[in-house]
């Protein structure tokens, strides 16, 4: 394909199927819970309503308060486009992307926190500080898979590294990273996406003062956040890049709605952790890592 | 104009500026921008490609001839001297200026031409004995400038431990700079890569340029010093100054013969400097120790990079080690750039408020927009955020680890420990730099002081925004740097000469062009909706609650607490708690110090039990003549034993 068709391509999966996981993860839900739930398109109403509201801000708010939601979501958007796409691989690869991959985050985590400590409200300073903090662990684990991958495929590119299957530490990895997902993207264990008005949340209360446009762009952001979590797992653990075009997209696809079922059968089963032992949780999703890490070590790299 | 004309210009205008500077500014300054516009232009030109430049004097200064030689190495460091020099003497204009500071900016403009003139020497002497002349001057030149407030007590303690250990080091430079001309019959430097038996003096050089660097845990002097000095000193200090440390590892890494180990004892300390000190830059409540200890961690990220680059050379040359001590000397630039700028901020944060008490601080941004923009952009920078130019550095140091843990390489033991260690220290770092430009900057002003700051002057603000956008073109057109970096590489390590780029820095550069461009498109697109939809001020909803005040702000030290409290095995919080008591409780209070863990729980302790067996030494010597006699005696029947006992051997 052309690759600049294949980037737009991969730019509308990006921005129009995303906001669909969430929907998915509460149909989940509400099927286990026996309840009706909500519409599987209810971010998209959400969004579109949220898109043209009008706007409070705080007077303490700087305009970096607005700036805050949309260079992260750019940056989620950016990190999105360098992760290939089963048959499409990514056309901006190179040696090192996933470092960038891994930095986009940050700058995403950087300017949401920076943009919580706008309002002076303490309970955004607490989810702020509660998200860089776990970052740390998180961060450690996501390097730590990084590191598997190269060791595994002999390479520093996302499109190789991701094409080949994680080899015989496969379930560690997969374990491991699902964890990273849950804490990244603030679900139960780690977070509890429903409660709004709690003091032990982290990413919900971050966006508490957000509204109209820039809160779309927070909504929008943390939907394609959960996607790029999740193409990421399965194209670290399904060997998708080796797979004919068809059978490609259709393991991602399926690939991808089992882990959008497991979250939601997580969130269904588990109740959210005490927080002292939040630490204790990302560790063991960090341990797996490393123990992926080590069977490469011993098995990959031929 | 030729090379050894340029260098004679800046030497001339460095020593007039240090010597006339006192009493007249303009001219100071004038003279200052004169050497320091001479040093930037010989080092581009000689980066650029020009030829090496040495000169041998006819005459001979302590018995040595001098002997200067500026090759590529030294160039890649002078070009951060010019730099930070010039705009430093910019800064301190606005800073420290006489009406102000009558006692000491005078003095203060003195030993900053002498700070200047004695780092460019170092990085020009080729002889050992002028070598350690000039890092002597250059310790002490910098001790005064610590010193400049020296009215005030802990700025006194803060210089003296800074001058011990400064000491400390230049002592086990003293060995090793001897033992250099003993072993090789001259004291004359350069390339000795064909005698082994040098090798293990590298680990003396490690040692006394490591205290100069501020690697973890010779670091104890440098944040008390960094915080306490006047915040233009701070930045050159922390800029610059601290790198001479690492130029010495790199200029000996290259000319000695490293030891087997040496790569792995330099990711070791790298790791621990990174990691340790950025965890110990998110306790702090002191807007300037945070960054002075961010230096620890960065410094860190540079012996990284270094290490792998001796591993590399070590084997085989491998392309990998080539990349990441490309991103080491990189990062040198961009660190040195960066931390000034957050230098100059904190500066003009302090000038304006007075204090650097992070929880006496906050909402500055509505009173100092320039300062709060400025300093919020070397926040991102030395968090390594892309699209700015301390990720282009760190990403090439990334780039080199993960191309030797693909490859197998046969150190992967300690680069793959060394690459998570880096992920750590990255993530922490990112919460110190939210923490120390949201708590100071955002939010409501928590103390009169803060309500009432005013924006810096023109004076302060230019060498900030010049500052910003030599960080930018970094950061958009890495590949310009590039051969500059390759030139140096190829002056270190032979084998490394070539045009090639190893490192896909046009797509890198391509990366951060295109975010930029979108960032600016969706903040505009973002902003305009907003505008269109109706934009309307309101009080912080804050969850409903009905009367915030600015003290229930988060504070610095709640930020940083969950962190805090995973590190308290090294950091070893000092807290005082008095709990409120009975019905009407008059006294409640909660103090938590940081001390710095290795000088307070680690030299201290061994300072005391030192200063006690010295206290009973004194004792015994009481001019007691019989006493004497016992010595003499017991010394003699030691003497008697040790040459008996060595005859038998």
């Amino acid at each position: 394909m052309n690759p600049a068709l294949e980037f737009v391509v991969r730019l509308v999966v990006w921005l129009l199927l995303a906001p669909l996981l969430p929907g998915i993860i509460n149909r989940v839900k509400a099927w286990v819970a026996g309840r009706r739930g909500p519409p599987v398109l209810q971010l998209y109403y959400d969004l579109a309503r949220l898109w043209r509201k009008g706007v409070v801000v705080s007077t303490l708010a700087s305009p970096g308060f607005i700036a805050g939601p949309a260079v992260a979501w750019v940056a989620i958007l950016g990190a999105a486009l360098l992760l290939p796409l089963g048959p499409l691989g990514a056309s901006p690869s190179f040696r090192g992307d996933v470092i960038l991959l891994v930095y986009l985050l940050a700058l995403a985590r950087f300017c949401t926190a920076w943009a919580a400590m706008e309002t002076g409200s303490a309970f955004e300073g607490m989810g702020a500080a509660r998200e860089v903090s776990y970052a740390v662990l998180a961060e450690a684990a996501i390097i730590t898979a990084v590191l598997t991958l190269s060791l595994q495929s002999g390479s520093v590119s996302l499109c190789a590294m991701l094409a080949p299957a994680a080899g015989p530490g496969a379930a560690l990895l997969a374990v491991g990273l699902f964890t990273v997902l849950l804490a990244e993207n603030c679900r139960v264990p780690f977070d509890d996406p429903n409660t709004h008005l709690e003091l032990t949340m982290i990413h919900e209360v971050m966006v508490l003062d957000h509204s109209g446009p820039p809160l779309a762009a927070v909504l929008h952001g943390a939907a394609m956040k959960l996607l790029l979590f999740s193409v990421l797992l399965v194209q670290a653990v399904l060997p998708v890049g080796k797979l004919p075009a068809p059978a490609a997209a259709g393991v991602l696809a399926a690939g991808v709605l089992a882990v959008g079922v497991a979250i939601g059968l997580v969130e269904s089963l588990l109740a959210r952790y005490a927080f002292r032992r939040v630490p204790l949780l990302l560790t063991t999703g960090f341990l797996l890592c490393v123990f992926a890490l080590l069977i490469s070590w011993d098995g990959g790299g031929a | 104009m030729s090379m050894g004309r340029l260098i004679v210009v800046a030497i001339v205008a460095l020593v007039a500026a240090a010597m006339g500077g006192s009493r007249r500014p303009r001219w100071w300054l004038a003279l200052n921008w004169v050497g320091t516009a001479a040093l930037l232009g010989a080092a581009m030109w000689i980066l650029g490609g020009g030829a090496e430049w040495e000169w041998r004097s006819a005459f001979a200064v302590g018995g040595e001839r001098l002997h200067l030689r500026l090759d590529r190495v030294g160039g890649w460091f002078l070009v951060l001297v010019a730099v930070i020099g010039g705009a430093g003497a910019a800064y301190a204009r606005g800073y420290w200026p006489d009406r102000e500071r009558p006692a000491s900016a005078g003095r203060g403009r003195a030993w900053w031409s002498a700070l200047v003139l004695c780092m460019a020497l170092v990085l020009l002497c080729a002889n050992g004995l002028h070598f350690l002349m000039a890092w002597e001057a250059f310790a002490l030149s910098a001790f005064f400038l610590i010193t400049l407030e020296r009215e005030r007590r802990e700025v006194r303690m803060a210089g003296w431990l800074y001058l011990a250990a400064s000491h400390a080091g230049t002592l086990a430079l003293f060995a090793f700079f001897c033992l250099l001309a003993a072993r090789t019959g001259s004291w004359d430097l350069g390339p000795m890569r064909d005698r082994p038996g040098l090798a293990p003096l590298f680990w003396v050089a490690l040692f006394g340029f490591g205290v100069k660097a501020g690697v973890f845990p010779l670091h104890v002097w440098l944040p008390s010093a960094h915080a306490n000095a006047p915040s233009h000193v701070s930045a050159i200090m922390s800029g610059v100054a601290i790198k001479m440390g690492l130029y010495g590892v790199v200029r000996f890494g290259g000319w000695l013969p490293v030891p087997a180990g040496a790569g792995w004892v330099l990711l070791a300390a790298g790791a621990t400097s990174a990691v340790l000190g950025s965890a110990f830059a998110l306790a702090q409540n002191d807007l300037k120790r945070l960054l002075a200890y961010c230096s620890v961690e960065n410094m860190g990220i540079m012996l990284i990079g270094v290490g792998t680059g001796l591993l590399g050379a070590g084997s085989g040359d491998a392309a990998w080690g080539r990349v990441a001590m490309a991103g080491a000397l990189l990062h040198v630039w961009n660190h040195g750039l960066f931390k000034s700028l957050l230098f100059f901020g904190a500066g003009s944060v302090a000038h304006a408020t007075g204090t650097r008490e992070m929880s006496r601080l906050g909402g500055l941004w509505r009173s100092m927009p320039w300062t709060a923009g400025l300093f919020a952009f070397g926040s991102m920078a030395i968090a390594a955020l892309p699209p700015l130019n301390g990720f282009v550095s760190e990403w090439m140091v990334y780039l080199g680890l993960l191309d030797a843990a693909a490859g197998h390489a046969r150190d992967a033991a300690v680069i793959v420990p060394a690459t998570m260690a880096l992920g750590l220290a990255g993530a922490l770092a990112l919460a110190a730099s939210v923490k120390a430009s949201a708590v100071v900057f955002l939010g409501a002003a928590r103390t009169r002081v803060a309500a009432g700051a005013h924006e810096c002057g023109w004076w302060m603000r230019l060498p900030m925004l010049g500052l910003a956008g030599a960080c930018v073109c970094i950061a958009l057109a890495p590949l310009m740097v590039w051969p500059l970096i390759q030139r140096s590489l190829g002056t270190w390590n032979i084998a490394w000469r070539g045009d090639g780029t190893p490192v896909p820095l046009a797509a890198l550069g391509a990366a951060q062009c295109a975010l930029v461009a979108v960032v600016a498109a969706g903040g505009f697109l973002l902003w305009f909706r907003a505008r269109a939809n109706g934009l309307r001020r309101a009080g912080t909803w804050d969850c409903g609650y009905s009367a915030p005040t600015a003290r229930m702000q988060y504070t610095g030290g709640s930020f940083s607490a969950l962190a805090v409290g995973w590190f308290a095995w090294v950091l070893r919080p000092d807290r005082r708690r008095r709990w409120p008591k009975g019905p009407f409780p008059r006294h409640a209070s909660r103090v938590e110090r940081i001390p710095e863990a290795v000088l307070e729980r680690v030299i201290g302790p061994v300072g005391d039990v030192v200063m006690g067996a010295s206290a009973w030494v004194r004792r015994r010597q009481q001019g007691v003549l019989p006493d004497y006699i016992l010595y003499l005696v017991l010394g003699l029947v030691a003497v008697g034993l040790l040459v008996a006992l060595g005859g038998v051997a």
